[in-house]
């Protein structure tokens, strides 16, 4: 996984040393990177204009996704390499699930400008294919007689497939880039 | 056996997300002992590894055998990477990448439950 220490971001320092494991609200002078003083709740609407979307809650969101993208690939490994001929389409569309995720995984975790776009992309497929994959696998059952990620809109899955992306979409939304902030930024894709 | 010990994990799973469940609530990162009690889990991976093995060597070993493995690599690669992402982030945010990441174990854990005894 990208390490998301990225020095580049000028607007983001490192942590300091001082904030280890309490935030000490005498001693927080970067607003970007520290949490409220006083125990206020920062949940994905709290401050996040121009932050990095692997940080903070987005660190979360990062491996939330992580997770999918191992187990989705994982999943869509055996079933191509051993079982393709079972269900050919369901598979293939476990395969494009995975790819999907790991995308988003990495592109989420790096944060850069390109990655932005990346997301968004990644994001968004994620967000049609779960909802179109889901209706699919309820309309013609047949085509999926074993269960993939997507099919029945991540049911296996505790939905969390069909939250993820509006999550996600919200996320890179809360953290787009200032000077996008008064219109659609122009790469969603 | 092997439910013991999946219940052992699962057990440990839900101390650590609990452990993790109280950072968040205090507002703190996660600290190093938490990820010593990520260890303890990997150990118990690791022990249902050789179980596993050997139940396979053994010729006893029910299930599906490329599912069982895929689910106890996953389950073994998830707590170091998260602890690895979880220490980059000195927030309360970093306790709720542990505590996920432990739920998730505890649900692989579950799954190969019932992979083992399918």
């Amino acid at each position: 996984m990208t390490h998301p220490d990225n020095p580049q971001d000028p607007g983001n320092p490192q942590d300091p040393p001082h904030s280890r494991s309490l935030q000490h609200p005498a001693s927080a002078p970067d607003p970007a990177t520290t949490a409220p003083p006083s125990g206020t709740t920062d949940g994905p609407g709290a401050r996040d204009t121009s932050r990095r979307t692997g940080s903070g809650f987005g660190r979360v969101l990062v491996l939330v996704y992580g997770i999918f993208a191992i187990s989705a690939t994982a999943r869509a490994s055996v079933q191509l390499l051993r079982d393709w001929h079972e269900a050919p389409v369901a598979y293939g569309l476990s395969a494009l699930a995975a790819v999907v995720y790991v995308v988003a995984t990495i592109a989420l975790a790096r944060g850069s400008a390109t990655s932005r776009t990346v997301a968004w992309t990644a994001v968004g497929v994620e967000l049609v294919g779960v909802l179109a994959v889901g209706a699919w696998s309820l309309l013609d059952p047949a085509t999926f007689p074993e269960p993939t990620v997507w099919s029945g809109f991540g049911v296996g899955y505790g939905f969390v497939p069909l939250v993820l992306p509006v999550v996600g979409l919200t996320w890179l939304w809360r953290t787009r880039p200032p000077q996008n902030s008064t219109s659609r930024p122009k790469d969603t894709a | 056996m092997v439910l013991p010990l999946v219940l052992l994990a699962v057990a440990l799973c839900a101390a650590l997300t609990g452990w993790a469940g109280w950072f968040v609530a205090r507002d703190r990162a996660v600290v190093l002992k938490q990820l010593w009690g990520g260890a303890v889990i990997e150990g118990v991976i690791l022990l249902q590894m050789i179980v596993a093995g050997v139940l396979a060597a053994t010729g006893s070993s029910a299930g599906d055998p490329v599912k069982l493995w895929g689910y106890l690599i996953t389950a073994l690669f998830i707590l170091p990477v998260a602890a690895v992402w979880a220490f980059a982030e000195r927030t309360r945010w970093s306790s709720v990448v542990l505590a996920v990441a432990a739920i998730t174990v505890a649900f692989l854990e579950w799954r190969l439950w019932q992979i083992w005894t399918a």
